[in-house]
């Protein structure tokens, strides 16, 4: 390349740079970037990663992806890109996409314990429906399971779950959000009476504190961290407290670091509200109008099976404490009973109920939490002094109860994988709502996501075992009969008992109640915790995997059949972030081979099922409802035909090619040229991701999830819009008369959700009073107590392991890994741990060590400096890196609540190797 | 051959400081600063994407950086794609032992 060129690029690339950080540049610069630029098509788009949302801009020449870079107009991210966006053209050209259906073959034939052997789509459909009707015949709807995804775009979960819930009437269908976000969504369902955050990301700029709550920003959300940053630097009065187990990115330009022992950010919250209580610092004006007390059972068990049964020996002394746990000193103290008490966890299986109590009773139970008491509890690096550790958690209070100071929460994983996930979630509005600091500019608790559709779709498309669009529940007869007449299905169609959630599908296909898995847009084989258990599952003889990804994952390769899948821009979609804002993208380039959207591969295979198949008479074993015999769904064949639908039809025709649906055509101006893959691989001439969503959008139009028409998110002007989108309005904070169209005229707030607002009396201990009283526009201001982790390092299992992510590498590695500069960034994860530690064992930086837990051990290289300062006593293992494989040893325990694993705390020890 | 634009960010009295540093690192060159709110773009230029994550980091490495992060690239290199079943897919064994897939090594 001559110097002339290489210059020219410099300054190109440079003045690109400039303007999209907002630095001005001149006219010549712009006309030289024009020049460099001139063969390349630039669209909008939304980053595949994490949960942040940023808008990039997507350069297409040749079919082929030549540039990403930052969307310099995207409110979210201002231009910048983190090190992963920068490279998201770059995830579709891994050296080993998959192109073509891939089966387990002997002899031309589908061998279970054969080889892949590429194979045709119709192959591959033949296969699959076979394997289908097998476990659907012998176990009936409940045989049968999608996993499914917080990547999913709007229009794949949609699809998805409406073929489960109103096509198969499964409520099999959970996504991989279980593991991320089912915490977030409990607390806000049980304190808002409805899902997503009441803030936005304008919060940091109008805020004077972010405390961060088991969320490493900086490595995790580097662009809310750099929004966080220059926040700091612009406003000296900006505080930052960063509380975690260990020492990470985040603290480097925080006020203040409280590292913590794992489950004591309970006491640590209880310790706050006991300070607001005796300062006289609650708000009584906000408290008493928009607010009322409660608290629900202690004794709600962790999440674990309660038979050993299917454990191994090792596993089943921390197995046995899901049926009756001993209490700890602090446990007693904190729950106000005595230590070494034995208590049945006889609520494991009501762990969501909950009553009003008074303020008083709200005070006896805070009461315990003294700084005294929490420090000593909660203080976890031992090299620090419990007086230096009180001085910070006070100063913590202080901030908290400044009256003039506004203050943000911000959480992610930290709170929500936690075996009491739900309860913490919901203590942070405790303080909050105390204070009346929420759903106000700069005053908010605020729930970042991990996932770029963990609100959009499965959140709000309800592609979870529970619920069904717009914040509705199975469970719910006026929720069914609602979605029944939207989805024009005969009464009774929709399967009122909930299904299994996500590990309970792989403990389900372990004991043989499901045997047909489809795992969509995620790697659960990889990601769900204790995995050497559902590996062997999978590959039991009767149980059929079928696994669509563009890459070979863990989950491919535990598959019987792969499906190849295109990736984001290979396809139409829609993601909806963090802060509640949609974002669509178009296909920009086609899929490589035979790859295909996750729409069409749910499309075309919804044509192989007619309404006899589903619609008969169907086994439910253990459904109980009103209306329902028990144990049976009714047959609806004959409410079918007086609808219309013959019992011949397709559910393809029944579920998507509606009449409605396919006058909504392809081509479409919209497009502006671009083309779709899902189209003309259906060979059709309607425009399904568009009629699809509109179809869904209806579930939440008038119900406080109001979406735009789909042209609108296309618009050159628009840059995604934030939900409930009113008269074209969106919604920046929710609950709040200023900004939000859903609180009656005249309210300063109103928490306005509707889902658990009749509540019965009682007090500490329980119930009083069973009649129900419903708190309409008011939010729960809950009392949970600490609670000792389930397994906690003993003498044979000696350290904490906490796993998590780094910023080079996205959940299971699956994308990042195939971008060669990711990947040689951090190749490898390595365990992380105390120099003095490592010494203790013989061990030094860089040596092969085996991490062992009760349920298995995996190798990994040593690190004892670097980006993760661990305390004493506890290891960390990002769990991107399939050769590592962090999950095998982690503990599958759960929220009771939310059934979301906790990854963050289990016991280990660690040797040489 | 790569170069990138990144975006670093440092506090206005620590421009100059920041600027000079920059500059003093290989490859780097220092196109645009803001006086008032401390931002200034650099591009790098790299034989490979590998050596451009490392000088990435190197930068953030620098004192007083707030912030650096890449905003985009120009690179010219070979996007062919393999079509081929990736050898270790069959590998299920592989899965209980803790190595890194080769492919991804080539």
């Amino acid at each position: 390349m001559s110097i002339t060129r290489r210059d020219f690029m410099k300054s190109t690339v440079a003045a690109s740079a400039a303007a999209a950080v907002g630095i001005p540049i001149s006219q010549i610069a712009k006309a030289e970037v024009a020049e460099a630029e001139k063969d390349w098509q630039w669209d909008k788009a939304v980053c595949r990663f994490c949960g942040v949302g940023c808008g990039i801009m997507c350069a297409t020449k040749d079919g082929r992806i030549v540039a990403t870079k930052g969307d310099p107009d995207a409110p979210v991210n201002r231009g910048l890109n983190c090190i992963k966006g920068y490279f998201n053209g770059k995830i579709l050209y891994g050296k080993d996409r998959l192109t073509q259906p891939l089966m387990r073959m002997t002899d031309g034939k589908f061998d279970k314990q054969g080889k892949f052997a590429p194979v045709t789509w119709d192959q591959a459909f033949d296969e699959m429906e076979k394997q289908f009707r097998r476990a659907h015949g012998e176990l009936g709807p409940a045989g049968v399971s999608i996993i499914g995804s917080g990547q999913y775009t709007v229009q794949e979960g949609y699809v998805a779950a409406k073929f489960m819930k109103a096509g198969v009437r499964s409520n099999n269908i959970d996504p991989n959000a279980r593991h991320c976000m089912a915490s977030a969504v409990a607390a806000f369902i049980q304190t808002f009476g409805i899902d997503e955050p009441s803030g936005n990301y304008d919060d940091i700029e109008y805020t004077d504190t972010a405390v961060l709550w088991g969320a490493n920003m900086a490595e995790c959300h580097p662009i809310l961290w750099s929004r966080i940053t220059d926040r700091k630097l612009s406003h000296p009065d900006m505080k930052l407290v960063n509380l975690s187990t260990f020492g990470n990115m985040s603290s480097s330009v925080a006020d203040l670091e409280i590292i913590f022992k794992p489950n004591t950010d309970l006491a640590i919250q209880n310790y706050i509200a006991r300070e607001i209580v005796h300062r006289d610092a609650v708000n009584w004006d906000f408290v008493n109008k928009h607010c009322v007390f409660a608290t629900g059972p202690y004794d709600i068990g962790y999440g674990m099976r309660n038979t050993d049964k299917f454990a191994h020996d090792a596993e089943k002394d921390i197995q046995a404490k899901e049926n009756a746990v001993v209490l700890d000193e602090a446990e007693a103290v904190a729950q106000r009973r005595k230590a070494g008490e034995t208590v049945e966890q006889k609520n494991a299986g009501g762990a969501g109920k909950h009553w009003q109590i008074s303020y008083d009773d709200f005070k006896t139970a805070v009461e315990p939490y003294t700084l005294d008491f929490v420090a000593e509890l909660s203080k976890g690096d031992p090299d620090e002094s419990l007086d230096d550790f009180k001085v910070k958690l006070k100063q913590l209070a202080d901030w908290f109860i400044d009256d003039q100071r506004k203050l943000v929460s911000f959480w992610t994983m930290g709170f929500n994988q936690h075996q009491r996930g739900t309860w913490v979630n919901e203590q942070c509005y405790m303080n909050h709502l105390l204070l009346g600091k929420q759903a106000q500019p700069g005053n908010g608790a605020f729930s970042l996501t991990g996932q770029p559709s963990a609100c959009g779709t499965a959140r709000e498309v309800g592609t979870f075992a529970h619920r069904l669009p717009a914040d509705m529940v199975v469970a719910n007869p006026k929720h069914r009969e609602r979605s029944e007449k939207l989805w024009k299905l005969p009464a009774k169609t929709i399967n009122p008992k909930v299904g299994s959630h996500i590990v309970k599908i792989m403990r389900d296909l372990e004991d043989g109640n499901i045997k047909f898995a489809w795992v969509q847009v995620n790697n659960p084989f990889q990601a769900t915790a204790n995995a050497n258990h559902w590996i062997e599952a999978a590959r039991k003889s009767d149980n059929f995997i079928v696994c669509s990804d563009p890459y070979p994952t863990v989950s491919a390769k535990v598959a019987d059949l792969i499906l190849p899948s295109a990736m984001i821009f290979e396809k139409w979609g829609a993601y909806g972030n963090a802060e509640r804002r949609t974002q669509m993208w178009r296909e920009q380039v086609p899929p490589p081979g035979q790859a295909r959207s996750d729409v069409w591969q749910v499309l075309e295979f919804s044509k192989r099922f007619t309404v006899k198949d589903f619609w008969g008479e169907q086994k439910l074993p253990g459904l109980k409802a009103d209306g329902f015999e028990d144990g049976k769904l009714p047959d609806v064949i004959a409410a079918a035909r007086d609808m219309g639908y013959s019992p011949d039809d397709n559910m393809y025709k029944v579920l998507f090619a509606t009449p409605a649906n396919t006058k909504v055509a392809w081509p479409d101006p919209v497009a502006k040229g671009h083309d779709n893959h899902t189209v003309v691989a259906l060979g059709e001439n309607w425009f399904p991701e568009k009629a699809l969503f509109e179809e869904y959008a209806e579930f939440g139009r008038g119900h406080e999830h109001d979406l735009a028409p789909f042209d609108v998110y296309y618009r050159d002007d628009v840059r995604g819009l934030k939900w409930p989108v009113v008269d074209g309005k969106e919604t920046p904070w929710r609950f709040n008369g200023e900004y939000d169209p859903y609180v009656p005229k005249g309210e300063k707030f109103a928490f306005y959700g509707k889902a658990l607002k009749a509540i019965p009396k009682g007090n500490l201990d329980g119930v009083t009073d069973p009649n129900k009283t419903a708190h309409t526009d008011k939010a729960k201001i809950f009392f949970r107590p600490y609670a000792a982790p389930v397994e906690q390092p003993d003498k044979n299992y000696d350290l904490w392991y906490c796993t998590g992510r780094v910023l080079e590498h996205w959940h299971t590695g699956t994308m990042t890994r195939r971008v060669p500069e990711l990947h040689r960034a951090v190749p490898t994860a390595t365990l992380f741990m105390h120099p003095a530690d490592a010494q203790s064992r013989n061990m030094q930086r860089k040596d092969v060590v085996w991490i062992e837990s009760r349920r298995g051990k995996i190798k990994a290289v040593l690190e004892t400096q670097g980006r993760d300062r661990m305390p004493k006593g506890y290891v960390f293992l990002p769990f991107f890196d399939e050769g590592v494989f962090a999950n095998k040893i982690a503990l599958d325990a759960t929220c009771p609540i939310s059934k979301e694993t906790d990854y963050k705390k289990c016991a280990v020890k660690v040797y040489k190797a | 051959m790569n170069i990138s634009g990144i975006y670093v960010l440092t506090s206005p009295d620590r421009l100059e400081e920041c600027c000079a540093n920059l500059a003093g690192l290989p490859g780097v060159e220092v196109h645009y600063r803001d006086v008032n709110s401390g931002k200034i773009v650099v591009t790098q230029e790299a034989d490979n994407v590998s050596a451009e994550v490392d000088g990435l980091k190197r930068i953030k490495a620098l004192p007083h950086i707030i912030v650096a992060e890449f905003v985009n690239h120009w690179f010219e290199e070979d996007q062919e794609m393999v079509s081929e079943i990736p050898p270790d897919l069959d590998d299920f064994e592989g899965l209980r032992h803790a190595r890194v897939p080769d492919y991804l090594h080539k």
